[in-house]
């Protein structure tokens, strides 16, 4: 007997989208990188490197170093500028035949707009998301995204030249998320993802100096995939918006949690240095298990774990 | 220049068995790999990127310059020296063990011209990338004549010393003990050797060696290319995270070990900006 026909597809922001596995931005590079190793058509989408105003020569080396089932980056959004993306990037790009989700962060609110403006005139583009979580670089970025006042200030302010969908990418490095998230919200983002690095560092005891040349940097992989889930599960009860859930997910079962936690959709980051083609089996592995376990449609598992039925269980 | 690098040769990511393993010298191994695509394919100074275990810890994949290739046998060679959990995992890994090994990575040496010997300088465990190399200029279509030098701190850090006077012509071996062969720093050994003349010069080793090979090399204008090392991410260019600095402003400042290298022409390289990192405080 053949196996259940299982619908992947999901709705996020006015997207519709194959699946909802995508890559996070900065650990794809834009999307050609890893064309040798990866069926890339098969990607719920692409979430591409930071791109900024002005180029950006991004930090000195080092600026990665390994931590237990993680790794610390401080690139500082190294990236060729708005302008250069446009006209050497988004060619590939769009030849991917995947929805193309482009990340942007600015130092100021006029760059963020600046960025929109020029963006929202570039064919192909499916939405936007707001860096605002950014822990690396001195001005702009994550300052953004840790008070609520400028959260809303810069949304609402994009929302105003835009009309491509809008998804704000938070800091965890917060005490209260659901308060950035709820002024995202009112400042008219259509989709949150949840959630960018951890500020953290390392020391090399030989050379008794920190290991990154910048001192601190992001924490990203499994180690910080608990809290990524906690934090979209919070913020899924709090505030009505579709979830890019995103932390250290290397598995279907861990894209489970974020879905069961309220995420409508993924992003798969540090994973894929590791593994290339770690969302194509991300997305296999989730088809099957909807299929063993009866699931005709995965978005029936977004904030499945939220239910008030005693016994859990599948919907 | 032309280089060895086939550009159309693709990149391959798979489950690759270890099938010789052997300890060359204290904390040093010699890995042999059954990969045909990669014997096939790899060029001197690309390397290979090793996940070393199929669990998320340790997270990174480890990159290895290739040594050598058995084109027939469809295997390839690396070296490496035991530094922390990922090779202490691969320094333990019996024959027949599979790993995920992606490669062949990054652009190799560029070939010589077709002008003057050639100078090759490797520092410890620098040496392997050398090796190949050393190896394929002895071929008949890229014959050149190969003078080597290689500096280690003792005679079991000048590991595969063999295997490398083997493939050149000249061959100087220096420790800094003294243990075995000339005693000193090999950059010590070398103004005699540029004095002498050369096509060309490469390097492999420590940053602060190869900062003074490159500078020998720019007082005596002979042309320098150095493979470098440095932390990495994904192999691929994608993640940004290998970068060395070099002399440009802008968004060209900083370029990918594993995508724009690890081979660099030595000109380029800003040396004052890595002797600094290097410096403690």
């Amino acid at each position: 007997m053949a196996a259940p026909q299982v619908d992947l597809s999901v709705e996020l922001a006015g997207l519709s989208l194959a699946n909802p596995v995508l890559v996070a931005s900065g650990t794809f590079g834009y999307g050609t990188e890893y064309a040798d190793l990866v069926n890339i058509s098969r990607l719920g989408g692409i979430c591409t490197k930071t791109v900024t105003l002005e180029p950006r020569a991004g930090n000195p080396p080092p600026r990665i170093c390994e931590t237990p089932a993680g790794m610390l980056n401080a690139i500082g959004l190294q990236n060729p500028g708005v302008d250069v993306f446009i006209s050497e990037k988004m060619p590939a790009l769009r030849e991917l035949g995947v929805p193309i989700i482009v990340n942007i962060a600015g130092e100021s609110v006029a760059d963020y707009v600046s960025l929109a403006e020029r963006l929202s005139d570039c064919a192909d583009i499916a939405a936007l998301e707001l860096n605002l979580s950014c822990p690396n670089v001195k001005r702009g970025g994550m300052e953004f995204g840790i008070r609520s006042e400028l959260t809303k200030q810069v949304v609402a302010a994009v929302r105003e030249v835009t009309k491509l969908p809008l998804i704000a990418k938070l800091s965890p490095n917060v005490t209260n998320i659901v308060g950035i998230g709820e002024a995202a919200r009112d400042g008219g983002a259509d989709a949150l993802s949840l959630i960018n690095t951890l500020l953290a560092m390392s020391i090399d005891i030989d050379r008794c100096r920190p290991l990154l040349a910048n001192v601190t940097g992001g924490l990203s992989g499994p180690a910080i995939r608990p809290v990524a889930v906690r934090m979209v599960w919070e913020v899924a009860q709090a505030v009505d918006l579709p979830i890019i859930g995103m932390g250290g997910i290397t598995s279907a079962a861990d894209a489970l949690e974020f879905i069961m936690a309220g995420a409508t959709a993924v992003a798969v980051g540090t994973a894929n240095f590791v593994e290339p083609t770690v969302a194509e089996r991300i997305i296999n592995d989730l088809e099957s298990f909807c299929q063993q376990t009866g699931v005709a449609h995965v978005a029936d598992l977004i904030g499945a774990a939220h239910s008030s039925s005693d016994a859990g269980g599948l919907p | 220049m032309v280089s060895f690098v086939d550009e159309t040769a693709g990149m391959y990511a798979q489950p690759t068995q270890l099938i010789r393993h052997e300890q060359v010298a204290p904390g040093y191994h010699l890995l042999e790999f059954d990969c045909p695509q990669i014997a096939a394919a790899a060029r001197p100074g690309q390397f290979v990127h090793i996940r070393v275990t199929s669990s998320w810890e340790p997270l990174l994949r480890r990159p290895f310059s290739v040594m050598g290739t058995n084109k027939e046998e469809g295997s390839f060679q690396v070296l490496m020296r035991t530094v922390g959990e990922g090779t202490q995992i691969l320094a333990e890994a019996q024959s027949g063990t599979e790993f995920n090994i992606m490669g062949p990575l990054g652009n190799g040496f560029a070939l010589p011209g077709p002008e003057g010997e050639v100078i090759l300088v490797a520092g410890g465990i620098g040496v392997a990338p050398l090796i190949f190399l050393a190896t394929a200029l002895h071929e008949p279509n890229n014959y050149r004549y190969v003078r080597g030098l290689f500096g280690a701190r003792t005679e079991d850090d000048l590991c595969c010393w063999l295997e490398f006077s083997g493939a050149c012509d000249e061959f100087n071996g220096i420790t800094e003990d003294g243990s075995v062969g000339e005693q000193g720093l090999v950059t010590d050994f070398l103004p005699p050797q540029l004095e002498r003349g050369a096509g060309c010069l490469y390097a492999c080793g420590p940053a602060l060696m190869l900062a003074e090979v490159a500078k020998q090399c720019q007082d005596a204008e002979i042309p320098c290319y150095v493979s470098v090392e440095q932390q990495m991410g994904c192999g691929v260019g994608a993640c940004l995270g290998c970068v060395i600095p070099i002399h440009a402003s802008g968004t060209q400042r900083y370029q990918r070990v594993c995508k724009d290298g690890p081979v660099f022409d030595a000109q380029i390289v800003d040396w004052e900006a890595i002797r600094r990192g290097c410096t403690p405080g």
